[in-house]
């Protein structure tokens, strides 16, 4: 029977999770995924694998530190955040969460200051201007055999990281778009695809280590190629409606044009960094990093801002898939500048070039530590 | 309890007529007769849309008696132009508010305890002292009910005006609207009239397969507009209007 329907009177619904939700689930992914490329180094104790192991903690804990910040900052009464713990809800992804994200970034900062322990001993030896601060922060010692069991237990909460934001967005029934079942596997392989882009640019910007970046390359490839396959299978279940939520997700968004243009930019931000990757893996890290951070920000904006754009009862679109005005701008510039001092304070003050295997004295010779050198001349 | 505006203008009748109850002791001698039905009532709602006429009466009673701020709604009434077959278009209204479900997806996300069903009465109520504002009810809701109140900013929604009905009053919406479309009632009360309504007409409910069991009832509802509706809407964001354009 031919339909047509116009909707004459309707409400608009703005968004509710800002942008700033959209940057915590990517510093929060990136993190949990760089925490997983330090295991080779800090837990298996693999010392081929220490340039990789150092920059991806470096990675890690900047993220990981950045990312509350930006959760705490889309709650509409901050203020009230020890309600999560007041009157925790077992049946809530979010409340499990509240304890989850808190366990994780202290697990991380123990994991990470076990692997420098050392080197942060090292620094408060000698006769200088902050000698006391090192002692103080490396606790008068340097033994560090115990950094693979933190780190064993940090990438434990890493996997409840993933675990618990994909089951709270997969769990919405309301939002066909994020009840489908590949989205938590969506969100973590796009979270290797965010910490590998991320270590891609830090070492085109700071390193410069050839070999390190090629090999982080051909990690791009592999996790690229897996959201390539995740997202095919996911038009597939749309397309043939083997899955009546993917088809209804699809259903929901394929009418409207603005969302075929996002499909199309999709499909490059996957497509043009792993073909880059893939034929040139040396001395393109800085454009296939830049291309693999926007590929994993842009998935999550069209998941939570898109997804939110779409009506649960009405028709058309509302207004959340681009929101209008400088407030959500700020949110991303603002968690942004966050990330990058902590990358500059972090890479100042810890001498995060010089880890070496734990329990054992295999760090790198050279003293790298600008910090030092800058206060003593 | 009066059920609509004209049962309520019915008994204000009967007071002038001498009649031994006030309006305040009616809808507490109907509450005591629903307590002789059932333990305790359940309120619910039936919407009998041939008699909405799209006035909106309900939509600015609602924000006057809740103080709802601009841009946000507890209830408002979406009005659709259906054509089928290319025969002339018919007009249809659909008041929109919380259903009030027995199985409310809200209820379990809240990570804060916030928001609850209340015991016995059965309304979906928020805790404003305790609401965090992180949006979550809002996404799990099937029906957009709920936003967070830029004012407050805590989650808000429809509360059936539970600050009159526990005084004994109706929802401000149904005590104004126009044509009597709206009913407003204990379900667990066989006599009611919300009850006699679901009794003696074919009633329908927004979104089914949610399985949330929504106490709002619907009579006359066009099944198109049972759900998301596909159709043109009335509000295009700017880009998706210069998008459509170009297609």
């Amino acid at each position: 029977m031919e339909l047509q329907i116009h909707e004459l009177v309707g409400a608009n619904h703005s968004a509710v999770w800002q942008p700033w939700a959209v940057q915590y689930f990517f510093l929060i992914a990136a993190s949990a995924t760089a925490l997983f490329l330090t295991l080779p180094a800090f837990v298996l104790r693999r010392e081929r694998a220490l340039p990789l192991g150092r920059l991806a903690m470096l990675s890690a804990v900047t993220t990981g530190l950045a990312a509350p910040i930006a959760l705490l900052a889309d709650l509409h009464e901050p203020n009230r955040f020890w309600h999560f713990y007041a009157y925790f809800q077992t049946s809530s992804w979010m409340a499990w969460g509240a304890w989850i994200v808190p366990s994780y970034v202290i697990a991380l900062i123990a994991y990470a200051w076990a692997a420098y322990r050392p080197e942060l001993a090292e620094l408060g030896e000698d006769d200088w201007r902050f000698a006391w601060l090192f002692r103080l922060l490396s606790l008068k010692g340097s033994r560090n055999a115990f950094t693979p069991a933190i780190g064993a237990v940090a990438a434990l909460l890493g996997v409840a990281v993933l675990t618990y934001t994909g089951a709270e967005i997969f769990i919405i029934r309301a939002r066909p778009l994020w009840n489908t079942p590949l989205l938590p596997l969506q969100l973590f392989t796009t979270g290797f695809v965010a910490s590998i882009g991320v270590m891609l640019v830090l070492n085109a910007l700071m390193l410069r280590d050839k070999a390190l970046e090629i090999s982080l390359n051909r990690y791009l490839l592999v996790a690229l190629a897996c959201v390539g396959l995740l997202g095919a299978v996911w038009f597939f279940l749309a397309l043939t409606g083997l899955d009546p939520v993917n088809a209804e997700a699809l259903q929901s968004v394929a009418g409207f044009p603005v969302w075929h243009s996002v499909a199309t930019w999709a499909v490059l931000a996957i497509a043009i960094p792993f073909a880059i990757a893939l034929v040139k893996p040396g001395g393109t890290g800085l454009v296939t990093g830049l291309i693999a951070i926007h590929a994993a920000w842009m998935f999550r904006w069209t998941v939570f801002m898109g997804g939110q754009s779409v009506p649960k009862v009405g028709s058309g679109l509302y207004d959340a898939l681009l929101p209008q005005g400088l407030h959500s701008l700020m949110g991303v510039i603002g968690t942004f500048g966050l990330w990058i001092f902590l990358i500059i304070a972090f890479t100042t003050f810890i001498p995060w070039t010089r880890a070496g295997i734990p329990g054992t004295t295999a760090g790198v010779p050279e003293r790298t530590a600008t910090f030092r050198k800058a206060s003593q001349s | 309890m009066a059920t609509n505006r004209r049962d309520f203008l019915r008994s204000i009748g009967t007071v002038s007529m001498g009649a031994a109850a006030s309006v305040a002791s009616a809808p507490a001698t109907a509450l005591a007769a629903g307590e002789n039905a059932s333990p305790s009532p359940h309120y619910g709602m039936v919407i009998d849309l041939r008699k909405c006429i799209g006035c909106q009466a309900c939509t600015v009673s609602c924000i006057m008696e809740n103080d709802v701020p601009e841009g946000a709604f507890r209830t408002h009434v979406s009005v659709y132009e259906i054509v089928r077959e290319g025969k002339d278009p018919a007009v249809a209204m659909l008041p929109r508010l919380c259903n009030h479900c027995d199985d409310p997806a809200c209820v379990p996300v809240c990570p804060v305890g916030a928001t609850f069903k209340q015991e016995g009465t059965g309304e979906v109520l928020v805790d404003a002292s305790r609401c965090v504002g992180c949006g979550y009810c809002v996404q799990a809701c099937p029906y957009d009910a709920r936003f967070i109140n830029e004012e407050t900013q805590v989650a808000d929604k429809c509360t059936f005006c539970v600050h009159r009905t526990s005084a004994g009053l109706l929802p401000a919406c149904v005590e104004t609207c126009v044509g009597g479309a709206r009913n407003f009632g204990d379900l667990n009360d066989p006599e009611s009239t919300v009850s006699r309504l679901l009794a003696n007409n074919e009633v329908a409910v927004l979104r089914p397969e949610m399985q949330t069991h929504p106490n709002v009832f619907y009579i006359g509802m066009d099944q198109a507009l049972a759900g998301r509706v596909a159709g043109e809407a009335a509000y295009r964001p700017p880009f998706t209007q210069l998008e459509e354009e170009h297609a």
